[in-house]
């Protein structure tokens, strides 16, 4: 059976895009997925240039590739995952996908009249616009997950296990470059007494809102963690412990300053902090050690206040103990 | 189990036709890239393809090396897939000779580009010789800047039978570029390949 007949009509009905560019990048033919696609007439474009036509196009580019494809009688590729699109075009999928216009793999192919000799390259274009969305949608759900993963869901801080990774990380950090580095811990006095009085959606609102007030103190770079309960964390990285503890005194006036509304009321809180300071021959867990012991030594003086850590706080722990 | 390897003789026809098609395709690129382009008499070795990542272990592992794939369909059966490794420092050389550094195109563009150019170059005259046609996927980044290197190429290698192993050298007038190329041929293209060249081997 003849076929002859076959090639018009798959063109005109292909569901990709075919463009048709003689040795000079000027256009000879361009079916209609594309013709629709682009609202133009083929007649009005054919023996234009295609950079002309296509103004958008990345000349640069596109025609070092199309040149390399009739040089080297090679096929070239360009894969949306790279470059999203070759030509502007709009694409059949509902409005709510994020990018304007079709995400586009295209083959370049070398192609040769037989009769003639005459050397052209054909450009095919398939929407990929499925997967960039798909991938868009999966890329941006990862994220999602990633940060569920590191943060704390009430507070919005880092939680406890991204936290304590981090240190480890700042800990090394400090070592190997011989920086100096901080630990904050803090706790909401006498939150037990909140949660009583005005109830534990009081207690949630008051956490968030220290949060929030303790972060905008901060620096992008200092880590700020929920510890557990009502205590929180704070690294300080390249923070000598003077530096600290002036943060720490900050964080203690502020929290005791600033009332925190909660159904026509405004509750005060204040907060008691310890500070310890990184050095060589100390551990991340003796970090949170020390920072813990000063901040317990805070509360016994009498909270809302910040105490650094000193050796002898592992002494007077014991006798409390004992 | 039949048996894919090759006779001497159709060992010794392929390492011919492979090099008369790297004659083609540096004659192509010497055009294509404007200088003069030498290109050493590839050293080609059937091997098992389980045995591949072994191989490259010593001569990549650990530094910033590409591994760039491309999958190839012929008539009559022969298929498979070309994996190109080179380092990226290697890359920037060439890159630098094909214009990239012009625009914002980026690496992985450049590295697709790059592997399909020398690829597909190598595998039309192949084709040629081998009196077939080839169409080609997309090229495929399966690893870039990767420390992952030899375990990507396993799971790559995995899926067949027979490798055959191409080392080329590609010297350009002021660069240096060196690459390996892998070509991975599943059992019954293998033996498609055989009886090609026994067609090859009969006509001389």
């Amino acid at each position: 059976m003849n076929i002859d007949w076959l090639s018009g009509p798959l063109l005109q009905q292909l569901n990709s895009g075919v463009i048709l560019l003689n040795n000079q990048l000027q256009i000879v033919y361009i079916n209609p997925y594309i013709c629709r696609r682009a609202d133009i007439q083929l007649e009005l474009v054919q023996g234009k240039d295609l950079f002309s036509v296509f103004a958008d196009a990345p000349k640069a580019w596109l025609s070092r590739k199309l040149n390399s494809v009739l040089t080297l009688q090679s096929p070239a590729f360009s894969s949306w995952e790279q470059r999203q699109y070759l030509f502007k075009l709009p694409h059949l999928r509902p409005v709510s996908s994020a990018n304007q216009y079709m995400a586009q793999n295209c083959n370049m192919l070398p192609l040769t009249e037989p009769r003639t000799g005459e050397q052209f390259v054909c450009l095919l274009i398939e929407d990929a616009t499925d997967a960039y969305v798909y991938q868009s949608q999966l890329q941006q759900s990862n994220l999602q997950l990633l940060q569920v993963n590191r943060l704390d869901g009430l507070t919005g801080v880092l939680n406890r296990n991204y936290w304590q990774q981090q240190l480890e990380v700042e800990v090394q950090r400090a070592g190997r470059y011989q920086h100096p580095l901080s630990l904050l811990f803090f706790d909401l006095d006498k939150f037990k007494r909140l949660n009583d009085d005005y109830g534990h959606q009081a207690g949630d609102i008051v956490l968030i809102e220290v949060a929030k007030l303790i972060g905008s103190l901060l620096r992008e770079t200092d880590l700020f963690g929920r510890y557990g309960g009502e205590e929180f964390a704070i690294i300080l990285p390249d923070t000598p412990l003077e530096g600290a503890i002036e943060v720490a005194k900050r964080i203690c006036r502020r929290v005791a300053a600033t009332p925190i509304a909660y159904k026509q009321q405004q509750l005060m809180t204040s907060v008691s902090v310890g500070v310890s300071q990184f050095s060589t021959a100390v551990t991340a867990d003796e970090l949170i050690q020390h920072a813990d012991l000063a901040l317990y030594q805070a509360k016994r003086n009498g909270r809302n206040q910040v105490v650094t850590y000193y050796p002898e706080l592992i002494d007077s722990l014991k006798k409390v103990k004992a | 189990m039949t048996d894919l390897s090759f006779t001497e003789e159709q060992r010794d026809c392929l390492q011919e036709l492979i090099n008369v098609a790297m004659g083609l395709a540096s004659d192509k690129l010497a055009r294509f890239l404007n200088t003069f382009v030498h290109l050493q008499v590839p050293a080609i070795g059937l091997v098992n393809a389980a045995e591949i990542p072994e191989q490259f272990r010593g001569q990549y592992q650990g530094l910033n090396s590409s591994m760039i794939s491309l999958g190839f369909f012929g008539d009559g059966g022969l298929r498979g897939e070309t994996i190109l490794l080179y380092k990226l420092e290697n890359a920037g050389k060439i890159a630098a000779l094909l214009g990239y550094d012009d625009d914002a195109t980026s690496e992985a563009e450049m590295l697709t580009d790059i592997s399909s150019i020398l690829t597909t170059t190598f595998l039309n005259g192949l084709a040629e010789q081998l009196d077939n046609s080839f169409s080609y996927a997309a090229p495929r980044i399966i690893s870039s800047r990767d420390n992952d290197f030899i375990s990507k190429l396993e799971q790559t290698a995995f899926h067949w039978q027979l490798a055959l192993k191409v080392d080329i050298r590609y010297e350009l007038t002021d660069y240096s570029f060196d690459c390996n190329m892998i070509l991975l041929i599943p059992g019954e293209a293998v033996l498609k390949l055989k009886t090609i060249l026994d067609q090859v081997l009969a006509e001389f």
